[in-house]
């Protein structure tokens, strides 16, 4: 099936490696999930805790899959029906060669279509499997924190990583696959891949942050802040909700939203070898970043196997063990590519370019680390202002988060510069390729951080069935140090995922220009014309219109994705205090009506959902329209920067805020109930939607936007020649405005029924 | 079902209960309707020593079983000057409960003078029968024989109060680190310190003439003290790693 011009057998035998070493990261999963699903489920009172979860997360998932599905439906077919406006590539003719033009276009259509469908459903079966399995961990973890921490850390971790294996054999078999049918034709469909994937991401992460976010806030004002109930109270209505949540947004949500990053970073990654490939015939531009993932998913196999813990432990040995895993799986990865780049490639210029992506995820961890993690200055810093009051502390989470936003940026700048300094004389598009390589190397280690991050919830999780169901203090003591370490994991896998969006975004820029020049080339435009040679110049005023407008997107995002979580929790507020006026539910002589909540936040969650994919979809096609594919070029660059810049801050502050008041819910302040810790409430309540809901749906926006772009520039570029004023673009342009209108004006009003659920 | 007796710090009630302690205390401090939400400071109280203080055939005739079975939460014998007339050895164990409804019993124990540091400042929250949080230079047992002997115009006839930590401000109010410390005004705190540490005459100083209702029991620093002159007893409060130990539902939920 493998018809590569000039590929040496050890490339067919590599490449057929990949797909085995892909299957394998799935077969490990699987074997995991045996593991996992091997350990008893406890008392029947933790069952019955546990069932109510658990149907919650099936409700979500299946309302999730009602408003989803029409839409991939859609996109399928205006996937397709792309390549009748816009002729397949060169590549493409020359992969399918003796192909009639209407038969290129038949199999080019079907196979943008089919990726499309194999991209959506795989991101959908990372969040929702993983989702599944964590559902199916945390009562297993509660149960086995009754017998020893080791046992819990490992089901819980194990549990975790079943999600992150998915996330590298899904990522790593989609690319492979349609690169082994497809060839050097394969960019060609691997858009309608990437699309899916990080369309679906979109709505993962938008659906699970507006989800967890209502029913957090919701419960912690009513139960937590009127009826003075603690955290996890059966008699809270929204208890159930709030657990659901941590799934639906830290599982579901982060596991396709990495997943995303995963596959857009070997999407673009591919365009880029291609064009490489096509200029230079050698296959190893394509080959070798294949093998690096491939490299990636065996070493996160052993590192996160290594992953253990003692009978009896704390937090610090739980995450002392998982880091373990890491830097093992790091260490084995770097060796492993040094090996291969001397032995194959015989130049170390990729291989560099990846070590540097491992070094940016580390640098990354840590910077996060430092500005999040309450045992450094930064949030004793915050929380210390906590005791002048929720003015002062929003203000040092504030100057901290804009702070940390800075040196992420720079250390972005800067491996783009090393990418540019490795790649020093040589093209444009070797720099970009390199740019690639770095979002490879970054995500070698997926698994572990998928694993990490699922991690998290199923210990939160654990705790409140713990909670719920009354155990014994030795087992509580475990599980809340499970969930201390948890809450650390998730924090530092954050950085990594809004640090990896960032590069993939970069890296689908770059094949943005290359991709453009290539159908300028394709319609006849000249060299000086096409954008590899112009770049995107913002001197042009089109071009600055374009920058500022970018700008603005990820702003107007988070606001209607905050409103949405304000307006959804001010539900969950009325149902809770409605429930509480129930006799018998304060006595517990009566069960609150758990669904009710559960479906408020599904329901609330999907509604938001329509509204703000189309704004991601249909800007850039506004911009492009009507203002031209450099003026996109700019739109993109806007996008890309403010959209870093806040989704950093929304993600650091609000964790830093967050980790201020569990300092002083330790202690600090005089703990809990003391003014300092009154004020650190209001910060973590301000914080809670900005880094769970704002600040991570912003990473699949951008990609979004990105990806959009390359799909529409070729029919901008058909329709809209320089100096040729197109009517169509016009009406397109309107119709895109017109949409856009609406949906912020629908997002902004709630949906159809403002309402629903008040009784 | 048995019936207990309590005596409540803030507001000040002795209360026939059915409940037992722990279940007292989330009665108190959560309630029935989850319409009240406050910490509770309260003792048990021998009945065999206060009989002829209240109307015991009243007692027997108001704290019953209600008619569908559950046991009486409360029953109110006497809500004023009522800490003054129990019997020191009447006190049994104290119980502090938090907010969210989690209870920590102290048990009563000799208090031994010997040990007491002098030259140090200290900061005492009273709680029953008045609440103003006061500074002073003097130790648990001179404070509470100054205001219980009638050796000055303000006496009372017995105290019931807390020692709160000062840090590093318990020997140097002026530049001494305030960072751990969690109350509100904190320079206002030190100016009263200042003034004790400075004026020979000068023993006690009012920092704070109304109690919030709600004490942080992190800042506990010894323990509490109940008396009048010369007789004390100590309710010792554990280290905080003691406190894991021993309570952790209430240790995560302070």
């Amino acid at each position: 099936m493998l018809s590569l011009p000039g590929a040496t057998p050890f490339e067919v035998v590599a490449i057929w490696t990949v797909l085995v070493i892909a299957f394998f990261g799935l077969a490990y999963a699987m074997f995991l999930r045996r593991q996992v699903m091997a350990h008893d489920k406890g008392t029947e009172k933790m069952q019955d805790v546990w069932d109510g979860i658990r149907l919650g997360a099936n409700a979500y998932l299946k309302r999730q899959l009602k408003t989803i599905v029409p839409l991939i439906f859609v996109f399928t077919i205006i996937l397709f029906l792309s390549v009748y406006v816009v002729p397949p590539t060169e590549e493409s003719k020359l992969r399918f060669i003796g192909y009639s033009d209407e038969s290129l276009k038949l199999v080019i259509g079907i196979g943008r279509a089919v990726a499309f469908i194999m991209g959506s459903f795989f991101s959908l079966m990372v969040g929702q499997f993983g989702m599944r399995m964590a559902v199916q961990a945390n009562v297993r973890v509660a149960s086995a924190s009754r017998r020893s921490f080791g046992e819990a850390l490992k089901i819980a971790y194990r549990a975790g990583t079943v999600t992150g294996m998915l996330t590298d054999g899904l990522g790593l078999l989609g690319g492979t696959l349609i690169f082994i049918i497809f060839g050097v034709a394969s960019p060609d469909t691997l858009l309608g891949f990437g699309f899916g994937g990080t369309l679906l991401a979109l709505f993962m992460r938008v659906g699970g942050g507006i989800y967890t976010k209502a029913a957090d806030v919701g419960a912690d004002l009513v139960g937590k802040v009127e009826a003075g109930l603690p955290e996890d109270d059966e008699r809270n209505a929204a208890v159930i909700a709030d657990l659901v949540g941590d799934n639906v947004g830290d599982c579901a949500g982060m596991a396709a939203d990495i997943f995303e990053s995963y596959e857009v970073t070997i999407v673009s990654t591919l365009i880029l070898g291609v064009v490489l490939f096509t200029q230079t015939h050698e296959l190893s531009w394509i080959i070798f970043p294949l093998l690096v993932r491939g490299i990636g998913v065996l070493s996160s196999i052993i590192g996160t196997y290594l992953v253990k813990g003692s009978k009896s432990g704390k937090s610090n040995n739980a995450l002392k063990s998982i880091n373990k895993g890491f830097y093992s799986s790091a260490a084995i990865s770097i060796t492993a590519f040094g090996i291969l780049s001397y032995f194959y490639l015989h130049d170390w210029h990729s291989f560099l370019s990846v070590v540097v992506g491992i070094i940016l995820a580390i640098v990354l961890d840590e910077i996060t680390k430092h500005f999040t993690d309450g045992s450094f200055h930064p949030v004793k810093d915050i929380a210390k202002n906590a005791k002048t009051g929720s003015a002062t502390l929003l203000l040092k989470g504030m100057s901290y988060g804009f702070e940390v936003a800075v040196w992420q940026t720079l250390v972005i700048a800067i491996t783009i510069l090393a990418s540019i300094m490795i790649y020093h004389g040589q093209p444009v598009t070797y720099i970009l390729y390199g740019v690639a390589m770095t979002g490879i190397g970054m995500l070698t280690l997926t698994g572990n951080n998928v694993a990490m991050d699922a991690f998290g919830p199923i210990a939160d999780n654990a705790n409140g069935i713990g909670e719920l169901s009354h155990l014994d203090k030795d087992a509580r003591k475990i599980m809340d140090s499970l969930d201390a370490t948890g809450n650390t994991t998730k924090a530092i896998t954050k950085g990594v995922a809004i640090g990896s969006a960032v590069i993939a975004a970069v890296a689908l820029f770059g094949s943005y220009i290359t991709d453009v020049s290539k159908v300028q080339l394709q319609m006849g435009f000249d060299k000086a014309t096409q954008l590899i040679e112009t770049g995107i110049r913002i001197s042009v005023p089109m071009v600055f219109i374009g920058l500022l407008i970018g700008g603005t997107i990820p702003f107007l995002f988070s606001s209607l994705t905050i409103n949405a979580v304000t307006r959804a929790a001010a539900q969950i507020v009325e149902e809770v205090r409605r429930q509480f006026r129930i006799p018998g539910i304060i006595e517990r002589t009566v069960k609150p009506d758990y669904q009710r909540a559960v479906d408020i936040c599904t329901i609330s969650a999907q509604r938001e959902l329509i509204p703000l994919a189309l704004i991601a979809v249909v800007t850039p096609i506004l911009i492009g329209s009507l203002l031209g594919v450099e003026a996109l070029g700019g739109f993109l660059a806007g996008v890309i920067l403010s959209g870093q810049l806040l989704a950093v801050f929304m993600a650091d502050a609000g964790g830093a805020w967050d980790n201020a008041k569990k300092t002083i819910e330790d202690g600090l302040y005089g703990g809990k109930g003391s003014d300092a810790h009154h004020a650190a409430v209001v910060g973590d309540t301000v914080g809670d939607p900005l880094k769970d809901t704002a600040g991570p749906a912003l990473n699949p926006m951008i990609k979004v936007i990105n990806l959009v772009s390359l799909l529409s520039a070729p029919v901008i570029i058909a329709y809209q020649k320089p100096g040729h004023a197109s009517v169509g673009m016009f009406i397109t342009g309107a119709i895109c405005l017109a949409i856009i209108i609406g949906a912020i004006t629908f997002s902004k009003r709630g949906g159809f029924k403002k309402e629903v659920f008040v009784p | 079902m048995s019936k207990f007796i309590y005596l409540t710090a803030t507001p000040e009630a002795l209360i026939a209960s059915m409940l037992p302690p722990a279940e007292f205390g989330a009665y108190l401090s959560t309630g029935t309707k989850k319409r009240n939400k406050g910490q509770a400071i309260f003792f048990e109280v021998e009945l065999g020593q206060i009989g002829k203080l209240i109307d015991i055939e009243s007692l027997n005739r108001r704290c019953v079983a209600k008619s569908d079975g559950k046991p009486k939460s409360s029953v109110y014998l006497s809500v004023y000057k009522t800490l003054e007339m129990i019997p020191l050895s009447a006190l049994k164990n104290l119980y502090l409960t938090t907010d969210t409804g989690h209870t920590l019993e102290l048990k009563k124990s000799t208090y031994d003078t010997s040990r007491e540091v002098l030259g140090k400042l200290h900061l005492f929250q009273e709680l029953c029968p008045v609440t103003p949080l006061v500074a002073s230079e003097l130790t648990p047992s001179s404070f509470l024989k100054r205001l219980t002997d009638g050796s000055t115009p303000i006496v009372l006839p017995k105290l019931f109060f807390v020692d709160l930590k000062l840090g590093e401000l318990a020997t140097n109010p002026l530049t001494g680190s305030v960072e751990q410390l969690p109350y509100s005004n904190i320079g206002h705190l030190r100016d009263c310190l200042e003034i004790l540490k400075g004026e020979y005459e000068k023993h006690m100083k009012t920092v704070q003439r109304l109690y919030s209702g709600s004490l942080l029991y992190r800042t506990i620093e010894s323990g509490f003290y109940v008396g009048s002159k010369d007789e004390i007893l100590f309710y010792p409060y554990p280290s905080l790693s003691e406190l894991e130990n021993i309570n952790y539902e209430f240790f995560r939920s302070i």
